[in-house]
């Protein structure tokens, strides 16, 4: 499977995935004028490569902003994270946020509440 | 002409308005402007947090603008049309304020009043839980974000959003909607 990668624009973030590594980075800013139609390749490419995991799973999130339906589009990142944490895959996600921005680290918060079997840590940065 | 336009630009400084804009909303303009409002609001030494909460009501109201307004223009072949609408953003006492108006057809009033009134009432937690039902479930017809844009700005504004409409002899309506941080 080759990576999955888009770089950083004013309204979208830089994406890394890297199916070598089982690394996900997703960093920088989201509210992109149509989120469904800018993260559906992404998502279609997550859910490939999470049915053919196998080994654990690393994520690192740093989003200074996103829009409310860029909130949509990371619920269902973390849906399918989930599911594939509950069939017995390790997943581990870094939220990194900086001190100031308590905006990111309650929305962190927030998607952290629904998450049983992915494991979830807030990272202040500076 | 120069009085009237200093007139104007004086009564928007004493309005206590940071920017304000009318004609047609892109994406890109939104980026633009956004991005200016962060570096003024960092200049003069506001919070993150505040900041923050500002970008977030424009980006919501200017992407509303967008995907919703009736008033459209036509733009080249294979570009989306063109979406006008009206933004103010000003600071009154210690607060910042952030308006934004646009037409609206009959049929979008409805659906808008009851959206806006039910969330009008309700406190932080119950924005918070109200928040995350309705990003669980899937978008209504004819909505082009995820239905969520209000219900973010509540969440984000110090006190209840503000709406009201006035209608036009055209028979359409126009909307504003007026949220303080």
């Amino acid at each position: 499977m080759e990576s999955f990668v888009r770089e950083k624009t004013k309204s979208t973030p830089w994406i890394n995935f890297d199916p070598n590594q089982n690394f996900l980075e997703i960093k920088g800013e989201s509210y992109p004028e149509d989120s469904a139609k800018f993260y559906s390749p992404m998502l279609e490419w997550l859910e490939e490569f999470l049915r053919q995991a196998t080994q654990s799973i690393q994520v690192d999130i740093e989003l200074v902003y996103f829009n409310s339906s860029s909130s949509k589009i990371l619920m269902n990142f973390f849906d399918l994270l989930e599911d594939t944490a509950q069939r017995g895959i390790h997943i581990s996600v870094n939220w990194k946020y900086n001190k100031d921005n308590d905006i990111a680290l309650e929305c962190g918060e927030e998607f952290q509440e629904d998450l049983e079997h992915v494991v979830f840590h807030l990272i202040q940065v500076d | 002409m120069v009085q009237h336009i200093q007139k104007f630009y004086e009564q928007l400084k004493d309005e206590g308005i940071i920017f304000s804009f009318s004609g047609p909303v892109s994406q890109s303009l939104l980026e633009g402007i956004g991005e200016t409002l962060r570096q003024k609001m960092t200049l003069e030494e506001t919070s993150t947090s505040i900041t923050q909460k500002v970008f977030s009501i424009f980006v919501e109201l200017m992407q509303n603008v967008i995907n919703y307004s009736a008033e459209k223009g036509a733009a080249g072949e294979d570009e989306q049309d063109l979406s006008f609408g009206i933004l103010l953003i000003g600071k009154h006492d210690s607060h910042f304020y952030i308006k934004c108006g646009n037409y609206i057809t009959q049929d979008q009033k409805r659906p808008l009043t009851k959206k806006l009134s039910t969330i009008q009432h309700m406190s932080k937690e119950e924005l918070k839980k109200y928040y995350k039902e309705q990003r669980r479930k899937n978008a209504e017809k004819g909505s082009k974000g995820a239905g969520l844009g209000f219900i973010e700005m509540a969440r984000k504004a110090s006190q209840p959003i503000g709406f009201d409409f006035a209608s036009a002899q055209d028979g359409r309506i126009f909307f504003v909607v007026n949220a303080v941080v």
